[in-house]
């Protein structure tokens, strides 16, 4: 990646952005910039910020630039740069709360992951497990992602292989209710500040 | 050994053929799994991405109603088993999260101690079951079949709780048990792009290109994540296109290549439900 300046000055840095991102702000701060994380990682290749280059930007609290990367969404939680860090980062997890941020901020860049990840929970929600025929209807429909022809073809090949049911509803399980309560408390407990 | 055993919800569809496999595998070797009546989905990798208490608690609902049978949890999804297996290691690690979590169940009528043992599908067959008993078991020798022991990341990471987190081995000895060859394959534990397939196609194809590239000269791959299997296996084809090289790779659960040693039928192991055919594998196995 070609090299990039800052010119940094105070309204861009939030020094609190470290504490609110890594369940162990310590160990972030520790980060040597070895890159190991970043040799580790399949996907850095494809990413705006490599992972090393991602903590150094949250060591100095650059928040605005570090959530509005596509960095952490092309994460897949492989967890190879979490098992090597050389400073026990808890790397993988952070990338998750950074998803969780960007969202909440409403900057998340890549929202094809940020809608699918919905998808997913809302189906759940509704059924109890997944059901991967809705949970690609209701993401493709919310992503307006014309790339719904791709997979039509494969589609259809599960549905004749007997691989996938179109009945959503025949994976519901009978806690529905235990289910439901789940998410409200939880919903519950994460809008107290 | 009975085990409480939950399935996973790629194993009622996309990946049913592994289900079916499993289960009459582990009932060939003498062992049962009993399904966890009412289990729900775990979160996959999708749920903390959203909610980190929801990842915490979908899991958590089947851990409480698992201990109510005193048995140990057996999942064969790698997703499934991180998820569970991360509930009872995060109980361990933050404590806050324990009355939060109480609080949560309890709005369900639910309870958790945080005693349920959760174990992979792999570790049961290759530690509990073991790599003898799988020997004496086989009535069709594969001997010469080139396997790749393709596990995957979660299925050892991050905490490589039953096998190495690098270059596991628990499956080559099970390959080698039941007379195959384990394919030299540095990329046994590196990842398929998961869900990337589906938010990100380019990186995703790139990722299974390059797993499958490496996989040449081997006869079949072998899996113990239906996220893994389904990468691998539904798209070959437009691979192929994309390289110019034809590839064709069949990709077997685990559970399924057992079975063949077994002599279990192919309808038994729901073979015909793999994308890419296994028939001139099973040809191959003929003429050995």
């Amino acid at each position: 990646m070609a090299e990039k300046t800052f010119n940094l000055t105070r309204d861009m840095l939030d020094h609190t952005f470290a504490d609110l991102v890594t369940p162990d702000r310590e160990k972030l701060l520790t980060c040597i910039q070895c890159g190991t994380c970043t040799a580790s990682c399949p996907t850095a290749y494809a990413m705006d910020y490599t992972p090393r280059q991602l903590w150094r930007l949250i060591q100095l609290g650059l928040k605005e630039e570090v959530l509005t990367s596509n960095s952490f969404w092309l994460c897949t939680a492989c967890y190879l740069c979490t098992l090597r860090c050389l400073r026990g980062i808890a790397c993988t997890e952070t990338m998750s709360t950074l998803k969780r941020m960007a969202v909440s901020m409403g900057m998340e860049k890549l929202s094809s992951s940020a809608r699918f990840y919905e998808a997913f929970r809302d189906t759940v929600r509704r059924h109890g497990r997944l059901h991967e025929v809705e949970l690609m209807a209701t993401f493709f429909g919310r992503a307006k992602r014309l790339g719904a022809m791709g997979y039509t073809r494969l589609g259809f090949t599960l549905w004749r292989k007997g691989k996938v049911s179109l009945d959503a509803s025949a994976v519901n399980i009978r806690g529905l209710d235990q289910i439901e309560a789940i998410y409200r408390k939880v919903e519950e407990l994460e809008a107290k500040p | 050994m009975r085990y409480s055993y939950m399935p996973g919800c790629s194993l009622l569809s996309t990946a049913r053929g592994y289900d079916t496999s499993a289960r009459a595998v582990i009932r060939e070797l003498g062992s049962e799994l009993v399904e966890l009546e009412d289990w729900n989905c775990c979160g996959a990798n999708a749920i903390e991405s959203v909610s980190y208490l929801l990842s915490v608690a979908l899991p958590a609902r089947n851990l409480a109603l698992a201990e109510l049978s005193n048995r140990e949890l057996v999942t064969s999804c790698s997703s499934c088993f991180l998820n569970l297996f991360k509930v009872n290691h995060r109980l361990q690690r933050e404590p806050p999260l324990r009355g939060r979590l109480e609080e949560i169940l309890a709005a369900a009528g639910l309870r958790y101690s945080g005693k349920c043992r959760v174990r992979h599908l792999l570790d049961v067959i290759a530690n509990d079951i073991g790599v003898q008993a799988v020997a004496n078991r086989v009535e069709r020798n594969l001997s010469g079949l080139k396997v790749v022991p393709y596990y995957g990341c979660q299925t050892v990471r991050p905490y490589g709780e039953y096998d190495g987190p690098y270059l596991p081995t628990s499956m080559d000895r099970l390959i080698e048990a039941v007379g195959a060859v384990p394919f030299p394959y540095l990329w046994k534990t590196r990842c398929c792009g998961g869900i990337l397939m589906t938010t990100e196609k380019a990186i995703g194809m790139s990722l299974v290109s390059e797993l499958l590239a490496a996989a040449q000269g081997a006869d079949c791959i072998v899996t113990v994540c239906p996220m893994c299997q389904m990468n691998l296996d539904a798209y070959q084809r437009e691979i192929s296109v994309q390289l110019g090289v034809r590839i064709h790779m069949p990709v077997l659960f685990l559970t399924q290549l057992l079975g063949l040693a077994f002599g279990l039928s192919e309808r038994e192991l729901l073979l015909d439900q793999n994308i890419v055919p296994v028939s001139g594998l099973l040809r191959q196995l003929q003429t050995v």
